[in-house]
């Protein structure tokens, strides 16, 4: 559902994204780690469509997201960890606009955004402005809005930000539910918590290259930590930062 | 490989025509205009005082612009056969200056709009062709960019209609002829916007508009530059002079100037002569339509291209080798910077206010909008004044020396009001999600805002002031009576200054991080009227306050008088609020 071959990205001197090549398949619920700057947001705006690759290809459901745009965005939603929303519009508006720019007839879109509303409960704040909701409100606004005309890739950068437990458990339980039935999950976080319940299969991306990539237990051989997802993680990126340490060393 | 041209096509291609898009334009349009509806009426709800003191300011300005260009038009008519030359030039000139604003304008409204936008942003991972995104951003930022040209240019066309005795039907078409006219600097900004992203970095594209803007006004200077003229030649042959005045305004009626056919245009149907005035509308009709059809069809794939590069290259500057080797050693010699340096040779300020001094610099410092504008204003000002010299072997008469004077200390005053509300006025709110960081620290809000204020105050003395000496030196005037317009605009500085910062700190807004949208609240408002209401009235309390009347010196009570009120006026407009604004943050809640 999702094939990023060969995918590079510079910023000037800086490479960004190195050489990722990842295949996630249908309804997989994937989790992408990894330190500050390790290139996870500049993997997702390729992914989105927002900046084009230096070199390789991201695909969306069979769509290359350069060369297929319309098609590819069609099927993916995508929500940043600080979402835009229009400050003077209503969430039931603002979800209106949305459904409209993906086509959705209006039946459809009144039933899922009221389901969607029901679940994220947001009925009190329907008709209220925007630019007057707390930063967690206007998060679930922005995920419903994503969910509204089913995509068949969902992806997110730290969608936990702002949410509060009960929204957060919420939020899980419907990417669980839509990830059974189809949808593919991309989740780019910090919280490592996350990926241990939810995730199927995990990639640590440490300078711009995934340096490990397999599901809980295959991570976990593969680090040689025991314990928790977080010790994994910090041995896997600690020697990937020795290796590269005695690779500048020897150069 | 295949050629470039192909490559392009090839990528056009892969965008489907915004046609099978189901109205997804329409869908933007109809949500912006939604939006901007309900800030109109938050306006309205939010004060009465503040929609009062705008429809006020509105009405104002029209009545004032259109009285003052109705009687500017009316005395430039009455020179006996110059008359309708005069006015003609002023007309094609106004329009050319007018033309080079709306392109600048233009320019850095769409590239912002285009590349600094969150809606932008937004809508581009969303199932819309970049064509459909580009023609919104091009429509909203040809408005943004044009409301102003409208409401400045407005007034001058309804005063020239009157002093030409043009039919009812003058008014609607000149409407028309405008509305083709600024389609055309809307396209030229907004592909020059699309290409300077393509090819520099936002840190180059403000040094590179700066450098043009500079290039400019030295160009300007070195073409109208003043030329020597004897008493003799303007009594005997003041035709020649005329016309060698005259000339340097040709550039203005180049033909290919879109100014020269909206001028052209608008005169011609004034004076009758529909057919001369057709001609120049369908000029305008057909270059607005051609470079509009192609704003609307075959700007997506740049635009997207485009925005792709702005988000995706390291610094064009860092890419000099000499830049790269300077930041590196920068990096790792971690120097204290020059701001540091100088401000740690002030004496008396502590530790703590000498931080915030020298924080408040490098934001200003690094903010090339602030010090670009603050260029701009100051720097025109400045080339008039010092242009001043020429003339003043001509202004011989006490009257025009005098008014010429006390309207310098008005402009002054003016560009730093401007200046004051559009930068000073947001300073505490700009603090705003950050104010946490002085809010704790143990400087605490009140000397916060007093070394703000300090701040302000002393870099808009070293302008205003220096300006204000080079200005009575121009004139030759005598070194009392600078001291006196000296003291004036050190005076109306503070208050100024003082104006500013108390207003701010009274209606914060520390939820926005965009000073431009900050100072349009109701605080910003009042600060600016309130600020040009202080001008007028000062000005006038020390022009007749001054000791040196016409009729001899004037007897001290009367000017201890004007001086006390002009004192007690700043104590009002400027210690108050600052007082006020101090005990406010006092108590503030964040």
């Amino acid at each position: 559902m999702i094939e990023l071959n060969h995918l590079v990205k510079r910023f000037g001197d800086l490479v960004a994204v190195n050489d990722l090549t990842l295949h996630i398949s249908a309804g997989e619920f994937f989790a992408l780690l990894g330190p500050n700057a390790a290139g996870k947001t500049t993997t997702i705006k390729v992914l989105a469509g927002l900046i084009k690759p230096t070199a390789g290809t991201a695909r969306v459901a069979g769509f290359d997201v350069q060369h297929e745009p319309l098609e590819a965005r069609r099927r993916l939603a995508y929500v940043p960890d600080f979402p835009f929303l229009y400050d003077k519009l209503t969430p039931w508006e603002f979800l209106r606009f949305t459904g409209q720019l993906f086509r959705m007839d209006e039946a459809r879109l009144e039933r899922v955004a009221r389901e969607l509303v029901r679940r994220f409960n947001l009925e009190p704040y329907l008709a209220k402005a925007i630019e007057g909701l707390s930063h967690g409100t206007r998060q679930r606004v922005a995920i419903v809005s994503a969910l509204l005309h089913a995509p068949e890739v969902f992806v997110l950068d730290e969608p936990m930000v702002g949410l509060d437990p009960h929204h957060a458990r919420v939020l899980k339980d419907i990417l669980k539910e839509r990830s059974q039935q189809g949808m593919t999950v991309f989740v780019s976080t910090h919280q490592l918590s996350i990926a241990e319940e939810m995730a199927d299969r995990i990639g640590i991306m440490h300078e711009g290259r995934l340096i490990a990539l397999g599901t809980r237990e295959e991570l976990r051989r593969q680090s040689g930590a025991a314990g928790a997802l977080e010790q994994t993680f910090l041995a896997l990126t600690e020697q990937e930062a020795n290796l590269r340490e005695e690779h500048a060393a020897a150069k | 490989m295949p050629p470039r041209s192909e490559v392009r096509r090839a990528a056009a291609a892969n965008w489907p025509s915004p046609a099978t898009v189901a109205n997804p334009l329409w869908l933007l349009l109809r949500v912006n205009a939604l939006q901007s509806w309900r800030r109109v009426l938050a306006l309205r709800q939010q004060s009465k005082l503040l929609t009062a003191l705008i429809g006020v300011f509105l009405v104002g300005y029209a009545a004032l612009a259109f009285l003052l260009f109705y009687r500017g038009l009316r005395f430039a008519g009455q020179f006996p056969g110059l008359g309708a030359v005069l006015i003609e030039r002023m007309i094609y000139l106004l329009f050319a200056c007018l033309f080079a604003l709306l392109l600048l304008s233009n320019l850095v409204i769409s590239y912002t709009n285009l590349f600094r936008n969150r809606e932008t942003a937004f809508l581009l991972p969303l199932p819309l062709p970049p064509q459909t995104i580009f023609r919104w951003k091009f429509i909203e930022s040809t408005l943004l960019a044009s409301w102003a040209f409208l409401f400045l240019i407005a007034p001058l066309l309804a005063a020239y209609g009157l002093t030409q005795n043009a039919a009812w039907h003058f008014y609607p078409i000149t409407l028309l002829f405008i509305a083709l006219f600024i389609v055309l600097p809307a396209t030229a900004g907004a592909w020059l916007a699309v290409t300077v992203a393509r090819f520099l970095d936002r840190r180059a594209f403000q040094l590179a508009a700066l450098a043009v803007a500079a290039g400019m006004i030295v160009v300007s200077i070195i073409w109208l530059r003043p030329e020597p003229v004897t008493d003799e030649q303007l009594q005997t042959r003041v035709l020649v002079v005329l016309d060698r005045l005259l000339l340097r305004t040709r550039f203005a009626q180049f033909p290919l100037l879109p100014s020269y056919w909206l001028s052209a245009g608008v005169q011609h149907w004034a004076e009758g002569a529909l057919a001369a005035a057709g001609f120049f509308a369908l000029v305008l009709l057909s270059y607005a339509l051609f470079f509009g059809s192609l704003m609307f069809t075959r700007m997506g794939t740049r635009f997207y291209n485009a925005a792709s590069a702005v988000q995706s290259r390291g610094s064009v500057l860092g890419r000099w080798r000499g830049m790269r080797a300077w930041r590196r050693r920068a990096v790792f010699s971690y120097p204290r910077g020059w701001f540091e340096t100088v401000f740690g040779w002030l004496p008396a300020v502590s530790a703590d206010a000498r931080a915030l001094l020298v924080k408040d610099a490098r934001v200003f410092w690094r903010d090339t909008t602030q010090w670009g504008q603050t260029l701009v204003l100051f720097g025109l000002l400045a080339v008039y004044i010092l242009n001043l010299r020429h003339f003043s072997e001509q202004l011989t008469n006490p009257f025009w020396i005098n008014l010429i004077s006390y309207l310098n200390l008005g402009a002054c005053s003016l560009n730093l009001a401007t200046l004051t509300t559009r930068f000073v006025y947001p300073q505490f709110s700009l603090e705003g999600k950050r104010l946490w960081i002085v809010g704790l620290a143990p400087l605490g809000l009140p000397r916060v805002l007093r070394v703000k204020f300090a701040f302000g105050s002393a870099l808009s003395l070293l302008v205003t002031a220096g300006l204000m000496v080079v200005s009575c030196r121009m004139l030759v005037l005598a070194w009392a009576r600078t001291f006196y317009l000296l003291g004036a605009v050190v005076v109306m500085t503070l208050a100024l200054n003082a104006l500013a910062i108390g207003l701010g700190a009274l209606y914060p807004n520390l939820k926005e991080d965009n000073p431009s949208k900050i100072v349009s609240g109701f605080g910003g408002t009042f600060c600016l009227v309130l600020s040009f209401l202080y001008i007028v009235a000062s000005v006038v309390l020390v022009a007749v306050g001054s000791p040196w009347g016409r009729a001899g010196d004037k007897p001290w009570p009367w000017v201890a008088g004007a001086w006390l009120a002009f004192l007690g006026l700043s104590w009002l407009v400027g210690w108050v609020p600052l007082r006020l604004g101090v005990r406010r943050v006092v108590e503030f809640e964040y």
